[in-house]
């Protein structure tokens, strides 16, 4: 009887009436106490603030990537501007905090940190182990609860130091937004440089964060669409063989490079199933572009869609069980949603304009698209049934959107007016944050690789 | 009409005027009083009727409680050299002495941690080396106060005053109710203490970060109890969450743990002593981020 009451108590104000009404019966029966129930609201649409401060090493070393001293502070360096790449925290980094001794990565000096503002605390250390490798570890603390929120140890060979820190700040953004993890992941993407008319296009690889770059292909050949297989190992990209656009399959281990398709119609558009054993892409015959799937280890093409026009542009749902692409059937090009045999093949675009280049998001729940319309390029999301469009850009030249591997970000290239330079950014699923990502040259077309193992 | 009734006329015209100018004058030159600047008042409304009187329902003096309700305010408290007095008075029937023989200078950093982790733990013999009433106890924790200015939550020295115990030693109660004063809070009151609550945790909830979209969909309840004294007699409950679905299921845990630290950051709370049982002794916070 109690608990009902105080069941009451926290129902909306037509209830308390009901209980109030009901009250005299209950009354008679039994004593009731009224439980004080408050409601708060409050929060803010900022980001955190995140303490950072230079992990400490428990003896000085050296190791094939530097002292463990300045490991320390290079790692916490790359742990706070992954932090505040991804918009959501305000790192107070290792430039503006005290350092920290080693005994105090298990049992922080919380009143400091809670006089710094802060309200989340990374801590953790370097070591340097007898076999060469590093140890780091990664303890994360919520300063206004005054609690270890979680902690990691990350074993690494010196020259992977930076995977250490990234793999550190998964962990804090993982526990602190309940997102998934994004930092330890690579790029590929198109490095252009050159005047307008004669681009030199290469492919080149780098970290989430534009460290470790590296090209992969020396340009001689225009190499466009460049897209990671799920497992991160190999890249299916389009380039020309014999002034015909034709699908390569490069291993990022060997350097090895094979043609996927034969050589005998126009082929493009490529992309990886989730479960890295296909490859959809688009084969042109007479004017009429269809989309195929291939074994991702070469085979017989299987033709998907049938319809006159152009069908091109697919890509997975993240379970393999259904296809979005897009098609001009309608009249102008508008995005499709298809099951995985090619049955089922339903128009989920309405909006005025065009629709350009789908990719279905890693979560499953949305679809990343270019809109093109009233002069400009726009990267915008919907829901895989076509609801809920939103533009997440505003630039002249925004295309070619590809997701993070949590479906949080997007990384786009954006074209400037005139010039016809590009750039690499992310934004924000939320459509905030939008940022810039360092390329050494032009860059076009990124995609996004999976997480690191 | 003659000249003298012409003169008299003019005149009369004139002077109609220039009355009439001034008027206006003046009237355009009165502050309009609507839009007099109105102060805004704090109204909080009850819209909860108590289900019983609030009171007094003791018919016998209530048994004598055993702490004061508050102490100094502001300075930690002197060496706590008349603790040591109550050992000399053996049969004293005060149910539990245990309190007695710490300094509460030492005692206080032990409740602020809760549920330290291991490595907290193990760091703990440090502030309170010597449970003794020396001078050399009361160091460490003066220190720790004084380190972190910045933060109101900080203690403002022992709630537990000297004259600690001091009603059950002299003179043993007469009555025997246990019953609070007034048996049940008033609505009134309850409100009252809601608002306190609120009004004190609302400057850390304003702290607490969006984890991402849809977050402010959900409501988290929290049960509270606390000790008389105004620091959480635990760490808060997250008892439930409303207004959970599959697109921010990812941050329902996360909006908790902000909640609960968010009460835990305001800590200790100030609030009325007569209203502690039966009114903030145990209470249910519902947290949720803004629309």
């Amino acid at each position: 009887m109690r608990d009902w009451i105080a069941h009451m108590g926290t129902a909306r104000t037509g209830l308390r009436r009901l209980a109030l009404a009901l009250a005299p019966m209950l009354f008679a029966a039994a004593p009731a106490q009224a439980q004080v129930e408050v409601d708060v609201v409050g929060g803010i649409s900022a980001p955190m603030p995140i303490a950072i401060p230079v992990m400490p090493t428990s003896a000085p070393a050296n190791t094939a990537a530097g002292t463990t001293d300045a490991l320390g502070r290079q790692l916490s360096e790359v742990i706070t501007n992954d932090l505040r790449n991804s918009g959501l925290f305000r790192p107070l980094g290792p430039n503006v905090l005290r350092p920290v001794g080693y005994e105090q990565v298990t049992a922080p000096d919380f009143p400091y940190w809670t006089g710094t503002g802060a309200q989340a605390l990374v801590q953790g250390f370097v070591r340097a182990n007898g076999d060469g490798s590093l140890t780091v570890g990664c303890y994360l603390y919520d300063v206004f609860a005054r609690t270890e929120l979680t902690r990691q140890g990350f074993v690494v060979a010196p020259a992977d130091w930076r995977r250490a820190a990234h793999k550190c700040a998964d962990t804090v953004y993982t526990r602190l937004t309940g997102e998934g993890p994004y930092f330890d992941s690579r790029v590929i993407y198109v490095s252009e440089t050159g005047p307008k008319n004669r681009r030199i296009k290469r492919m080149a690889v780098m970290d989430q964060d534009g460290a470790n770059h590296r090209f992969l292909t020396n340009g001689q050949s225009i190499v466009l669409t460049p897209r990671f297989s799920p497992n991160g190992q190999s890249i299916v990209y389009m380039s020309y063989q014999n002034d015909r656009p034709s699908l390569f399959v490069y291993d990022l281990g060997s350097g090895r490079q094979r043609l996927l398709v034969p050589n005998v119609n126009l082929t493009f558009a490529p992309r990886f199933s989730p479960d890295g054993r296909w490859i959809l892409f688009t084969m042109s015959t007479a004017g009429n572009a269809d989309i195929y799937r291939v074994p991702a280890g070469g085979g017989a093409p299987q033709q998907l869609t049938r319809s006159p026009g152009i069908d091109t542009g697919g890509s997975y749902s993240p379970d393999g069980s259904r296809i979005v692409f897009e098609s001009d059937r309608g009249g102008s090009q508008q995005l499709y949603v298809m099951n995985a045999d090619g049955s089922n093949q339903q128009r989920i675009s309405f909006g005025g304009g065009r629709y350009a280049t789908p990719v279905w998001s890693p979560r499953g729940d949305l679809i990343a698209f270019t809109r093109i319309g009233g002069g400009a390029f726009r990267i915008g999301v919907m829901s895989p049934s076509g609801s809920g469009e939103r533009l997440l850009t505003e630039a002249w030249g925004d295309e070619g959107p590809s997701w993070a591997p949590n479906g949080r970000v997007l990384m786009y290239f954006r074209s400037a007016q005139g010039s016809g330079r590009t750039e690499v950014w992310s934004v924000d699923l939320t459509g905030v944050n939008e940022r810039r990502v360092p390329t050494p040259q032009d860059g076009s077309d990124p995609d996004w690789g999976p997480l690191r193992p | 009409m003659n000249r003298a009734e012409a003169v008299g006329l003019g005149a009369a015209l004139v002077g109609h005027a220039v009355l009439f100018g001034l008027l206006s004058v003046g009237f355009l030159a009165t502050p309009n009083p609507m839009e007099l600047e109105s102060t805004p008042l704090d109204v909080s409304l009850v819209d909860a009727v108590a289900l019983q009187s609030a009171a007094p329902a003791a018919v016998e003096p209530p048994a004598q409680s055993r702490a004061e309700d508050s102490g100094p305010i502001e300075d930690a408290p002197p060496p706590a050299e008349t603790v040591a007095e109550p050992t000399p008075t053996p049969p004293a029937p005060q149910p539990k002495p245990a309190p007695a023989p710490k300094p509460s200078p030492v005692s206080k950093p032990d409740e602020r941690k809760p549920a330290e982790t291991k490595e907290a733990r193990r760091a703990e013999p440090r502030p309170a080396p010597a449970p003794a009433p020396t001078k050399k106890a009361e160091k460490p924790a003066a220190k720790s106060g004084s380190d972190n200015k910045a933060k109101a939550e900080r203690p403002r020295g022992s709630h537990l005053s000297d004259d600690f115990l001091k009603g059950i030693l002299e003179s043993p109660s007469s009555g025997k109710s246990t019953t609070p004063r007034a048996q049940t809070v008033s609505a009134t009151a309850i409100a009252g203490i809601g608002d306190a609550i609120r009004r004190q945790v609302q400057p850390c909830a304003n702290r607490v970060p969006n984890p991402g979209p849809g977050a402010n969909q959900i409501t988290t309840k929290l049960r509270i109890r606390m000790k008389r004294d105004g620091t959480l007699a635990g760490r808060p409950e997250i008892r439930g969450q409303t207004g959970v679905s599959g697109e921010n299921e990812r941050y329902a845990q996360r909006v908790g743990e902000l909640a609960a630290g968010a009460v835990i950051a305001c800590a200790p709370y100030e609030l009325p002593a007569e209203l502690y049982a039966g009114g903030w002794e145990d209470i249910i916070l519902n947290y949720k981020l803004p629309d």
